[in-house]
């Protein structure tokens, strides 16, 4: 299998200057399996603009495209870049979209195509070129043929998320962002009014169980690919329960479920590439990160897996 | 004169359409839309106003129990759902189902009035919890007693949505003590509200023991051995609510017989009963006290 990043950014595309580096488009992967050749894509933010073009270079490909796109969320970041992913204008291409439903239950194929109305974009989803097929996810275990499995964790974040386990050829690559550490919602403070004893224990079990079965989740992954927005000082700094990982909890979490290799990705916009070679130069050296691999993910970077 | 519905696939059609698309009881739905409108809500506000409505959290275990299918043992828990789900998805789906209220209206209540309906659920829970708490159950274990007690009556939501004046003479025949409250339902409706629940708590995946306390809160011992503590402890906080007069769902008769055997089956005594209700009216002026309804 090979990793291609063609967004690594989150929230929302951030060129200019000072992302040359690492890249400003919003997240998009491309998974290559070499035997038979099977090209599958997870997320649909601005970078998959540029993963669609790359594809018109290979004769051919482009008007026969037959090919799976898994979003993790329906957060704009991760579905913007879909109206511009060229071949869906194409009437050759065949495209399946997974994805989780949403809280509302409304089937995705609502969720996402309603971009593609005119209030949004000037082709409406029933003009497109390609033939697309809408298959709404939940939590489980998926045979996608080809000797490739799927396995599907809710990760934690404001909506419905799911991280992506797909495994082939005893190789696992492991998808989770958007996320944060399952963390104990109630109050447990005892001096404050609507403190409950009995809440604040069972919270705290509960948040437990869901970070163990996370790591198990993940546990001995090729390449675990997770959010690591921030620093674990920026995460207390006001920014728990927005969804995204402090660094340092995925570094510990990677090491105790035994991931081989750890690309940290969904990089704050307002991260600059000189700031994103200093994480690296804090996290990355071996002597903090020991013999597991660990980089911050590029634009364009591509993994062997 | 009464008369037996022919059309019973028709009926079944008509539930089955609502069930689909239940609204937040009115007694509880202004609470909902206040508290999960207001960012700054905490956690514990949250489940303090889903857990006082049987329609949402009914809702909020359907999403976490279908969307997590692979869990294996159902969750029953309302704690564990928003920890999963996270505060905002539960504050979104709170709302999405508050809303729907004003879309189509909650159903007329003739047949009983909403608040004592909504009485009645909390009653039930309330007293669920204490009996699973006074024989030693653990706190967590003690939220699905109160969960089950909250849902038992949801079936005669549809029911009394949907055929109105069939209710209210389900009601009113009941009343006269002549003939069982289920029994009047199948009589004139062709189904009655243990079925129409059992059908709920199977499509919102909410498990077995919920599925069974639906179906058998009337025949516990008809439940499976695994769920007849709970549904048994189920049928005699239902008695115990008709008893002491929290709220009504339209059943008024309180069956002296059965108490006694309940209880027994239970293993709980009348002494105990008695000091239970003490706590029992506390935490249902607390939560009339939280919905505002004291003022109504």
């Amino acid at each position: 299998m090979m990793i291609k990043f063609w967004g690594v950014r989150g929230s929302i595309p951030s060129p200019g200057p000072n992302t040359v580096k690492y890249g400003g488009n919003t997240l998009c992967l491309e998974l290559r399996l070499q035997d038979p050749d099977r090209l599958i894509i997870i997320d649909a933010g601005s970078g998959i603009r540029e993963l669609g073009d790359s594809l018109s270079f290979s004769k051919g490909a482009k008007d026969q495209l037959d090919t799976e796109i898994f979003l993790t969320h329906t957060h704009l970041d991760h579905i913007l870049g879909l109206p511009f992913f060229a071949p869906i204008h194409n009437p050759g291409t065949r495209l399946k979209i997974y994805g989780p439903v949403t809280c509302e239950e409304d089937p995705l194929e609502s969720v996402i195509g309603g971009q593609l109305s005119y209030r949004y974009f000037p082709v409406r989803q029933h003009e497109l070129g390609a033939s697309i097929e809408y298959i709404d996810l939940k939590e489980g275990k998926y045979d996608l043929g080809q000797g490739v499995t799927l396995t599907t964790k809710y990760l934690n974040h404001p909506l419905l998320t799911l991280g992506y386990r797909i495994e082939y050829g005893a190789k696992a690559v492991c998808t989770a962002y958007d996320t944060e550490p399952f963390y104990n919602v109630f109050c447990t403070d005892p001096s404050d009014p609507s403190y409950d004893g009995v809440l604040a224990s069972e919270g705290d079990w509960a948040a437990r169980d869901e970070n163990s079965r996370m790591e198990e989740f993940f546990k001995d992954a090729d390449l675990l690919i997770h959010d690591g927005q921030y620093t674990q000082a920026e995460y207390d700094s006001g920014k728990r329960g927005w969804g995204h990982s402090p660094i340092e909890h995925v570094m510990a979490a990677a090491g105790r479920a035994n991931a081989k290799r750890l690309a940290i990705c969904h990089h704050d916009p307002l991260r600059t590439d000189a700031q994103l070679d200093e994480l690296a130069r804090l996290f990355c050296n071996p002597g903090i990160a020991g013999d597991r691999v660990i980089f911050f993910a590029r634009e364009g970077q591509e993994v062997e897996i | 004169m009464d008369h037996v519905y022919p059309n019973r696939d028709f009926h079944l059609k008509r539930i089955q359409a609502t069930i689909a698309r239940m609204p937040s009881l009115s007694t509880t739905v202004v609470k909902v839309l206040e508290t999960c409108n207001d960012p700054r809500a905490s956690a514990n506000q949250l489940k303090q106003v889903i857990s006082l409505d049987p329609v949402l959290t009914g809702r909020v275990l359907r999403l976490i129990n279908s969307a997590y299918f692979a869990l294996g043992k159902p969750i029953t828990s309302l704690t564990r759902a928003i920890i999963m789900l996270g505060v905002n998805t539960v504050k979104n789906l709170a709302l999405s189902f508050a809303i729907l209220k004003n879309m189509k209206g909650g159903g007329t209540f003739h047949a009983f009035s909403t608040d004592e309906f909504w009485l009645h659920c909390l009653g039930v829970g309330v007293v669920a919890k204490s009996l699973a708490g006074s024989k030693g159950l653990l706190p967590g274990e003690q939220e699905e007693y109160f969960v089950a007690g909250l849902l038992h009556d949801l079936g005669k939501l549809p029911l009394n949505n949907q055929f109105p004046d069939e209710y209210f003479q389900v009601c009113q025949s009941a009343g006269k003590g002549s003939d069982p409250f289920q029994h009047a339902e199948d009589r004139l409706l062709g189904i009655d509200h243990c079925k129409v629940g059992a059908m709920i708590a199977r499509k919102w995946r909410l498990g077995v023991g919920l599925v069974e306390t639906m179906l058998h809160h009337h025949q516990p011992d008809d439940a499976t051995e695994n769920s007849r503590y709970l549904v048994s402890t189920i049928s005699l906080a239902n008695q115990i609510a008709i008893k002491l007069k929290i709220g009504t769902a339209g059943d008024f008769i309180s069956d002296r017989t059965r108490l006694d055997l309940l209880t027994e089956n239970v293993g709980v005594d009348y002494r105990q009963l008695i000091d239970f209700n003490e706590s029992i009216t506390r935490e249902i002026e607390k939560a009339k006290i939280f919905l505002e309804i004291v003022q109504k």
